[in-house]
């Protein structure tokens, strides 16, 4: 059965320093695992050469079994970016409108009234999002993220700016994409979200230190730098 | 499913470039282009006029049409080298950052969705090379055989072409995903060989792309074969654009709004450095030279600033210390012209003497761009920045020598020239440098101005301003780059070409000086004049509400 994810001998170094060691990884459909480790431990690395947005410096990821950044890649793929991009000349209903016209999702319009009603973002649909809140401005990226289908969520540091409202919401839109069979994977300094997956990674100076259930490992100690 | 998302992205454009429509201000854009096609159009008839409307003499014309095809040619060589780097680097597209994150990972086709801003890229390339060859075109037809239409025709041929290869070969190495090592390797043997080439005037790689411009005055057929050569590089290269890297497009999409932004703001210190960070020329970790930790802790505010400068100094990347050396070469080179009769090209020194001035100067730039930390510290600022600027005059002496070096290689190797070049290097290369330091320190954050005080300021001003905030400090540098016509008009008039030479010298180390001083009390003479210009407010408050 094909993997939802797997990595071969990836890698990454930024010139003399290594990011990422070689990793060989395999996460099943439908799987939800979270992704911890310090500051700079690599998994924004990882996260971003899974999305097709950073070049391995070996090795290769695949995405439901293409190559990762292929057009197959991408139509199975949501990225959602810790520091979210948009346009300054379109309004957040005109983001949502474009991302879905861009997946074909033909029938895109309550789907989207949906997320930003979740979002308490419904009065500010006629904004521009550059001119939102740090929380504001995840939450928009939460609804492009999820306005479009996919089999696969890459999800980088999904918490920070929200408030306690968009946390839970953000938690429950997570748990219905793995009820869907979306596999999920979530780097998080959140260390109370860590109970709620089925799958815990931990990063350690671009190490993979380890890789198991949750439960069976003291996940404080797996963040700290060596 | 690739036909709808092409049709979205097609619509998306249409809305914003609607949305980017109503939001021009027209008044704004129109002002602008006056002020540009004023200032740009008094250049080019300045330039025009000071050049001799006499024909070159029969041997310096036989000359010309030997040498000018390898000439012209290493320029195309050098576009070849700076497309395959920069492509190798991830250039030369640049697309804004949501358009990465929301149109390159949609499933969409990666070369139709690339293709216009590939194209823009193209076109702004060749119109700017093509308008520059244009007027270089027609200055080259008032001493040359031919017609000014078709030496301006001429030239515009070989500046598209000079830019189609730019840009062509950066967009198959960047595509091809050339090595940077072996991108340098492959550019500096182009160029080499084209420098072979007219050095010994053997053919050279680039010699029908060079030919192309000596069309206003003959026409080869065969030159047709560089305009061949350069369509086919960009339709190979269009033709490969899925292949265009996601990781090189992120890294400067952000980067390229910055640039665009100091660009609007003619902030040319910040394009300088956003340049460099595009290139991807980051500072070395370790310095060429571990400075010795201070015996005594206490080391006093220039000793302290003096290490400091020396710790950045020290790790700045080779390619930045060769193109620091190049800048002065070619400022050694355009000095000597300036002696051998074409006058304005001390403007040409003193803006090369700017940018040298914003490279060397950076850790003065460090210091303007960390301003809060720069306040916190019990010391006048002024005496501070002041001080910043000894490390990097110091750094300056041995690219002094290379301009000197160049200077006497360009007037033939007179040994009459050793003595003058060797007293006015210095003081030139430091103060043209200057027009770096003002830019750098006139970008500080004013104690006593607010930004309230701009906004306020009528547009007619503001253009105003703004041209003369671009124009400043390269007049700065062309105070000091002008001093050669001493030791010019002394050769001319038969006079002591030494004591001319000194007295130039006298003149930029003054200029050097001021620069100087004014670093030091800028602060002081702003804060003397914004409370005297607050005590005749209050004064005249005081006689309105007596009377």
């Amino acid at each position: 059965m094909t993997a939802a994810l797997s990595t071969h001998q990836l890698s990454k170094d930024y010139g003399d320093r290594p990011a990422l060691e070689p990793l060989d990884l395999e996460v099943a459909l439908g799987q939800h695992v979270a992704l911890v480790g310090h500051n700079g431990s690599g998994k924004t690395t990882l996260l971003r050469m899974a999305a097709g947005l950073l070049d391995p410096s070996d090795g290769e990821v695949l995405v439901m079994g293409h190559v990762s950044g292929s057009m197959e890649a991408r139509r199975s793929l949501s990225w959602l970016s810790d520091s979210p991009t948009f346009y300054d000349d379109l309004s957040l209903w005109e983001h949502l409108e474009y991302v879905g016209r861009l997946h074909d999702v033909g029938d895109w319009q309550p789907k989207a009234e949906e997320l930003l009603d979740r979002l308490q973002l419904g009065t500010r649909r006629d904004d521009v999002p550059t001119t939102f809140s740090r929380g504001l401005r995840q939450k928009a990226a939460i609804a492009l993220g999820m306005v479009r289908p996919f089999d696969v969520l890459l999800v980088d540091e999904p918490f920070v700016g929200l408030d306690q409202n968009g946390k839970t919401t953000l938690l429950e839109l997570l748990d219905e994409a793995a009820a869907a069979g979306s596999t999920l994977l979530v780097a998080t300094h959140e260390l109370a979200f860590v109970g709620r997956v089925s799958r815990l990674l931990a990063l350690r100076d671009g190490m993979l230190v380890y890789d198991g259930p949750p439960n069976d490992t003291d996940v404080h100690s797996l963040v700290l730098p060596a | 499913m690739a036909d709808g998302s092409l049709t979205a992205l097609r619509d998306l454009r249409r809305t914003r470039q609607l949305h980017r429509l109503g939001n021009l201000d027209w008044f704004e854009a129109a002002y602008r282009v006056y002020l540009l096609g004023g200032f740009g159009g008094g250049a080019v008839l300045w330039i025009s006029s000071s050049i001799k409307d006499t024909p070159l003499a029969e041997s310096t014309a036989a000359g010309v049409l030997r040498n000018g095809p390898a000439a012209l040619g290493l320029l195309v060589a050098i576009a070849f080298m700076a497309g395959i780097r920069g492509g190798a680097q991830g250039g030369p597209i640049a697309l804004e950052a949501p358009d990465v994150v929301y149109v390159m990972l949609a499933p969409v086709d990666r070369r139709r969705a690339l293709m216009r801003p590939a194209g823009q890229r193209l076109r702004s390339a060749m119109f700017t090379g093509a308008a520059s060859g244009a007027v270089i075109g027609q200055l080259a037809a008032r001493r040359l055989p031919g017609s000014l239409v078709a030496w301006a025709a001429a030239g515009a041929l070989y500046g598209a072409t000079l830019a189609g290869v730019w840009v062509g070969v950066a967009v198959l190495a960047h595509t091809v995903r050339v090595p940077r090592w072996l991108a340098s390797t492959i550019g500096l043997v182009a160029v080499a060989c084209q420098g072979a080439a007219l050095a010994w005037h053997i053919p050279g790689p680039a010699n029908p792309a060079g030919s192309l411009g000596l069309w206003g005055w003959r026409q080869h057929p065969t030159d047709l074969i560089a305009v061949a050569v350069t369509v086919i590089a960009v339709v190979v290269g269009l033709l490969m654009l899925r292949r265009i890297s996601l990781d090189a497009l992120a890294r400067r999409s952000a980067l390229v709004a910055q640039l665009r932004f100091a660009v609007t703001m003619q902030d040319l210190r910040t394009v300088i450095l956003l340049r460099r960070q595009l290139n991807q020329e980051r500072t070395r970790q370790r310095p060429y030279v571990r400075l010795r930790p201070s015996r005594s802790g206490h080391r006093g505010l220039t000793g302290s600033v003096w290490r400091r400068g020396w710790s950045g100094l020290l790790r700045f990347p080779v390619a930045r210390l060769v193109r620091m050396a190049a800048i002065a070469a070619a400022m050694g080179v355009l000095q000597a012209e300036v002696v051998r009769g074409t006058t304005p090209a001390f403007i040409g020194t003193a803006v090369l003497g700017f940018v040298l001035g914003l490279e060397v100067m950076e850790p003065l730039s460090q210091e303007v761009d960390q301003a809060d930390r720069a306040d916190a510290l019990p010391v006048d600022r002024g005496e501070l920045m002041a001080r910043h600027l000894l490390a990097p005059a110091v750094a300056l002496i041995p690219f002094a020598v290379i301009a000197g070096v160049a200077a006497i290689l360009t007037l033939g190797g007179d040994s009459a020239a050793i003595v003058p070049v060797a007293i006015l290097a210095l003081p030139t290369v430091l103060g043209a440098a200057g027009g770096g330091v003002v830019s750098i320190v006139r970008d500080m954050p004013d104690p006593t101005s607010s930004s309230t005080q701009q906004a306020f300021m009528p547009p007619e001003m503001a253009g105003f301003t703004t041209t003369i905030r671009l124009a400043w400090p390269i007049v700065v540098s062309a105070l000091t780059t002008c001093t050669v016509l001493l030791p010019r008009t002394a050769v001319r008039l038969g006079d002591s070409v030494t004591a001319a030479s000194i007295r130039a010298a006298l003149g930029a180390t003054l200029v050097v000086l001021l620069i100087g001083y004014w670093v030091r009390v800028r602060d002081r003479l702003r804060r003397r004049i914004r409370a005297f210009l607050d005590e005749g407010k209050s004064y005249s408050s005081q006689q309105r509400s007596s009377a």
